[in-house]
């Protein structure tokens, strides 16, 4: 394959200031639950690839499923790259790795039976549906993937790599015939099996969560102070600030690159933030990016001011600043693109007792069922929740879904708690048409004030 | 298709159906004004459902030349599967929906850069710190499905994808708009687009503060098929079979305002899902989901229409969610098509005239986090404005709409505009008939 990749190269460098070209092969296994059925059962290969090539600041892109007609593809690309290109070509410079990344592995999911796995994920579907006779039905899903990636460029790189990602829920679904209330327990990783194994007790407080959250009242409308936990303080940075960091959003915009200039303040000096691809056996982990660039750990926020950004090798060329290793591809259809790893707040000093002592009328909202961002203003909704009274936890309400805005909502974080957990969910991260990219969130709890929640 | 079929049924299984997909698609985008690349995906590849001693199995694969492959992988998957409980199509008579068009087929990299260039022009001519994105794509499709029991089809679709928005930051106010196109025939009007995203900078330049609290809500067809997306996911077989749904047990009942007349219309002319057939070999149809209010069908796929007594409705999709690629490793499920929704009396201008105070909402971040299969939506105003004395004011920011649509949708409709407009959901493509509704007493919240 290596070999295939250098004669592309070799044949069609002269045409252009780059070219680069990316091949991936995928097996997937997937099994899924929906009540007392088996829902989904399959077995997927993926083969193809992809040719980039950049001609004075313009690209060309080509994917394609039939690896015989690649130079076809490649002489395409090129003739695509000519039209576009009318300027500079602008990459960030990195040393060309030549590398192979063989698999890493603790316990590998294709050493497991299929019948293994649907045997694990039945046991956790009867779990969930001998819990209750108000839990009415069911929804899992696991998926183990195993990749591999061949990345040549025209600079000389020749990356290899193996990765595997695993991920997976289990969602009980309560109802009393008029509307119905979930909550997932989910798992994931990039190097061991065994995290979709022994979820029991996490599956058994989903079934908690779902059920009381039939007797919970939807939260009244209005503006409320915040203690998030772990999960949903991932999600929250992930949200509110790990998009305005990837450099595509910014590099070709004068007026936002005068706000998200280097320096501005954003939040209080206990606030940190990095987003990092050196976590190994996370979702998040990388070795080298999509770009053949060796990934690291990135400082977004040290002490309240913006420190960094999260780029490709155009964006850090076109801003004079770093390449991050942060170039990321979902799959072989799409170019890469600045991507989040594994966003992490990073403690402070409050405990969580502190935190909500503090509060005369607020909310605890916990896990997060999903998140969103415009830049500037953003949403992210909370699994389950609490209400907080005079210091103290009160009762579940439903429906939580917070608004903020980056200009105002992470300045409005006046306490970081010790206690630092990253989470990897079955799911993953969405932009520009590419999802789910494998993404890692991690906080500890968090308090914000003046947070606007929908509701009655 | 019919070699994989044999070589499925050479193994010993006593029922298989295969699916094949090919996707040529040309993409031009342009960033801040700029163009910025071009690319080409060819994509095909094909899905195996069999059955083994009673048992589905599934597979698929990009890797067309290794079909022993994945007839291993499906046998493999049937040894552990679920006892199969439907039948795979029969040869059927097909429709013959207008879903390929010659202009689409000869559009030629230079007009697609021609409509984009066009556009952003129009916008930078209106203001020039606005940030203009454009892309255009043209897709050329090939959908194929036989079964062991006759049905043996493929049909072409064309399609064109058109969009134009603007980033205008003021301060740290960041005002995204955008507006688009995608059908299957070449239908854009591409200054009509770009009209429409200078129309929504300038009502929305100016940012106003609202009170929090019920009020009086104008949802633009953009917003309808946000907040619709509780009714696609209650209608759904699927939500239907696992009680999930609100709506299981209720056809025949009046669920909605009497005024609400919505179809799924998988035959529509132009329609961006428009198609012969599912993807599981199902002729697509134009199905009445309500009529005047009363449920009157869910959206089924062969498993789910067995089990409920229905009849399948073409609705079986391996849809890559809202975007009209397939997801090869999906196993066909109830997914919508068109959605169209019949018209009310007065005209849109009038409803506004008559509106004293209130918020137009267009554009809701985040809906899709909410509890939608109970009906429940929330989310940010992404793009909002004010009305006061019938006219829009500014824009609205940091505030957030939240209600039930069984609810509102039942008890607080006001007024449906006689305009039907076509629109996209999520901010992006599809294609959705709705007209703009006026509703009473919704819930918003916003500091103060």
């Amino acid at each position: 394959m290596k070999n295939r990749i250098s004669e592309v190269l070799t044949k069609f460098a002269d045409r252009c200031d780059y070219l680069e070209v990316h091949i991936e092969d995928t097996e997937e296994s997937r099994v899924g639950f929906t009540g007392n059925r088996i829902s989904e059962l399959g077995r997927r290969v993926d083969f193809g690839g992809n040719v980039r090539a950049l001609y004075k600041g313009g690209w060309g892109f080509a994917s394609f499923n039939s690896l015989d007609r690649i130079d076809e593809f490649a002489g395409h690309a090129v003739d695509q790259a000519r039209i576009v290109g009318h300027g500079t070509s602008q990459l960030a410079p990195v040393e060309p790795v030549i590398a192979d990344v063989a698999l890493d592995v603790k316990n590998d999911p294709r050493d497991v039976s299929l019948a293994d796995k649907v045997a694990m994920m039945r046991a956790y579907n009867e779990q969930v549906l001998g819990f209750h006779d108000e839990i009415i039905t069911s929804s899992l899903l696991y998926f183990d993937r195993y990749r591999r990636f061949w990345f040549g460029s025209s600079e000389g790189a020749m990356v290899y790599q193996e990765r595997v990602d695993i991920g997976g829920r289990v969602t009980p679904v309560a109802s009393r015939g008029e509307g119905s209330q979930s909550y997932s327990a989910s798992f994931g990783g990039s190097n061991d099996f065994n995290v979709a194994r022994g979820n029991e007790a996490g599956v058994e407080e989903a079934c908690r969560v779902a059920l009381g959250k039939l007797d919970a009242p939807k939260v009244k409308a209005g503006e409320y102070a915040v203690v998030v936990d772990p999960r949903l303080g991932g999600v929250f940075i992930h949200e509110a600030f790990g998009h305005l960091s990837e450099g595509d959003n910014v590099y070709e915009n004068k007026n936002l690159r005068e706000v998200m200039v280097l320096g501005r303040k954003f939040g209080k000096p206990f606030l940190n933030v990095h987003d990092t691809g050196l976590d190994k056996g996370y979702r998040g982990y990388l070795v080298y990016d999509d770009e053949g660039v060796p990934t690291e750990k990135t400082y977004l926020i040290r002490e309240g001011e913006l420190v960094g950004r999260l780029h490709s090798r155009e964006t850090a060329g076109k801003m004079g600043e770093r390449p991050t290793g942060s170039a990321r591809l979902i799959d072989y259809r799409h170019p890469p693109v600045p991507r989040m790893r594994n966003t992490v707040i990073e403690n402070g000093d409050s405990t969580f007792d502190d935190m909500i002592a503090g509060i005369d009328l607020g909310i605890y909202a916990i896990s997060a069922s999903g998140g969103q961002t415009n830049g500037e203003m953003f949403t992210f909704t909370a699994a389950d929740a609490y209400m907080i009274r005079n210091g103290k936890l009160a009762e579940q309400v439903r429906d939580v879904m917070l608004t903020g805005n980056v200009f105002t909502t992470l300045d409005s974080i006046d306490a970081i708690g010790n206690d630092l957990a990253c989470h990897d969910g079955g799911g993953g991260c969405g932009k520009a048409g590419q999802f789910p990219l494998p993404v890692t969130h991690g906080s500890p709890h968090v308090r914000i004030q003046n947070v606007v929640i929908g509701g009655e | 298709m019919k070699k994989i079929i044999e070589r499925a049924l050479a193994r010993g299984v006593e029922r298989a159906e295969v699916f094949f997909y090919e996707n040529l698609e040309t993409d031009v985008e342009y960033e801040a004004g700029a163009l910025k690349s071009l690319s080409d995906t060819e994509e095909k590849g094909a899905a195996l459902r069999l059955v083994k001693d009673g048992k589905l199995g599934f597979a698929t694969t990009t890797r067309l030349e290794d079909i022993d492959g994945l007839v291993d992988n499906a046998l493999a998957t049937a040894a552990e599967g679920e006892p199969v409980t439907f039948e795979f199509s029969e040869a059927a008579e097909l429709p013959t929906p207008s879903i390929t068009d010659e202009r689409v087929k000869a559009l030629t990299v230079d007009e697609m850069m021609k409509h984009s260039e066009d556009a952003i022009a129009r916008v930078l001519d209106y203001e020039k710190q606005v940030n203009t994105d454009s892309a255009t794509a043209r897709r050329m499709q090939r959908i194929g499905v036989a079964t062991c029991r006759g049905f043996e089809a493929e049909f072409e679709r064309t399609a064109y994808e058109f969009y134009v928005g603007g980033l205008l930051i003021e301060g740290t106010s960041m005002l995204h708009t955008g507006a688009g196109y995608s059908g299957t025939e070449f239908g854009a009007d591409h200054a009509g687009l770009a009209a429409r995203t200078i129309d929504d900078i300038k009502r929305g330049r100016t940012n106003v503060d609202i009170s929090p609290g019920k009020t009086t809500v104008v949802l633009t067809p953009r917003a309808v098929a946000d907040i619709f997306l509780t009714l696609n996911l209650g209608v759904n077989g699927l939500y239907v079979d696992e009680g999930i749904s609100p709506l299981a047990g209720k056809l025949g009942e009046t669920i909605l305002d009497e005024r609400i007349t919505l179809r799924d219309d998988g035959i529509r002319s132009g329609g961006y899902f428009s198609a012969a057939f599912d993807d599981e070999g199902v002729p697509m149809q134009e199905t009445t989901v309500f009529e005047g209010g009363v449920l009157k069908s869910y959206l089924t796929d062969r498993r789910t229409a067995a089990k409920l007594h229905h009849a399948p409705t073409g609705n079986g999709l391996k849809a890559k969610r809202l975007i009209m690629s397939k997801e090869l490793g999906k196993t066909p499920s109830p997914e919508i098509t068109n959605w169209v929704m019949d018209g009310g009396e007065k005209p849109h201008d009038e409803l506004m005239s008559e509106i004293g105070s209130g918020v137009l909402v267009d554009s809701i971040m985040g809906i899709i986090m909410a509890n939608l299969a109970a009906g429940d939506f929330s989310g940010n105003l992404m793009y909002a404005l004010k009305i006061e004395n019938g006219k829009t004011v500014g824009r609205v920011k940091d505030a957030m709409i939240s209600g039930n649509v069984y609810e509102l949708f039942r008890d607080s409709v006001v007024a449906i505009s006689k305009e039907v407009e076509r629109t996209g959901i999520l901010g992006g493509i599809g294609s959705h008939w709705y007209p703009y509704i006026v509703l009473r007493d919704v819930s918003i919240a916003a500091k103060g």
